[in-house]
């Protein structure tokens, strides 16, 4: 093999190894999703002041505001990061110790610096000594601001009607 | 779905079931979400053109009640006559113990059926 073969080769692997490793906006989205049920899920270490923190940090991932719509729960209008963060402290006491996680996500760039997640969330835990799992099916929606994507709305899927 | 199927237990998806056929009442259907990853385990209890009605927990279903043996524990559940819509079926789970509230039942589009269970 000659030098001009083996240079342009390996020109061509090392392209191939930046643009795996550079993130890409689909993987800050989803890395951005994982952060969301890391933070978003409480453990029995987590202290008072870990909660908190963790449910700022959550909030930080959010637009301001935020819009949520669950019909089920008769929510349907827009959180300021303030409510927000509330709101995501008074589930986690309510939820002490639950596992957030995000299953089977499908990112769809729709335009420039907006983007719509299919995902279902999962939650497994425990209140008052008794094993729990639910499932949601989430569409979310997340918008680019200042290179960051951040999450403006939340639709839960009602796709069973009693 | 207790009692036949119990929490934590694991249960074989058949995704071929429905190939050649087309969903019946009292089959035990898997659901999905977004994806295959989680699904809900339920029962088939009415059909489209069917009305679902629940009376103080037992299943009417055209007007007729339903017996349903699996059923172990029944919460007075009450809601009115409904028709069950074209190209979907009505699913509850069979632990009929909790708060009408708190369980997850109603009509899906058939779409949602993944499969069968094996087992």
């Amino acid at each position: 093999m000659n030098k001009k073969v083996f240079f342009l080769l390996l020109a061509l692997l090392t392209a191939a190894v930046v643009i795996f490793l550079l993130p890409n906006d689909e993987k800050k989205i989803r890395r951005n999703l994982n952060l969301l049920a890391d933070y978003c899920s409480s453990t029995s270490e987590d202290t008072a002041i870990a909660g908190l923190q963790k449910a700022a940090m959550a909030v930080k991932l959010c637009s301001d505001p935020c819009r949520v719509y669950i019909e089920s729960f008769a929510i349907t209008r827009d959180f300021n990061k303030k409510v927000l963060r509330d709101n995501l402290i008074m589930m986690k006491k309510m939820l002490p110790h639950t596992v957030f996680s995000f299953h089977d996500t499908v990112v769809e760039l729709t335009e420039t610096g907006r983007a719509v997640i299919v995902t279902t969330l999962s939650l497994s835990g425990k209140i008052a000594d008794d094993r729990f799992t639910d499932a949601y099916e989430l569409n979310i929606v997340a918008t680019q601001t200042d290179g960051d994507w951040l999450f403006s709305a939340f639709t839960a899927v009602e796709f069973m009607e009693q | 779905m207790e009692p036949a199927y119990q929490n934590g237990s694991f249960a074989l998806c058949w995704r071929l079931q429905y190939l050649f056929s087309s969903p019946q009442r009292s089959d035990i259907v898997t659901v999905r979400f977004s994806g295959r990853s989680v699904m809900l385990l339920k029962r088939i209890v009415a059909l489209p053109g069917d009305t679902v009605e629940f009376r103080l927990g037992h299943l009417y279903r055209n007007g007729m009640p339903v017996e349903e043996p699996y059923v172990r524990h029944r919460s007075p559940w009450n809601l009115t006559s409904r028709i069950v819509k074209p190209g979907h079926v009505y699913v509850v789970g069979d632990n009929r113990g909790t708060v009408m509230e708190r369980h997850r039942f109603g009509q899906i589009p058939v779409e949602r059926i993944v499969g069968g269970v094996l087992l």
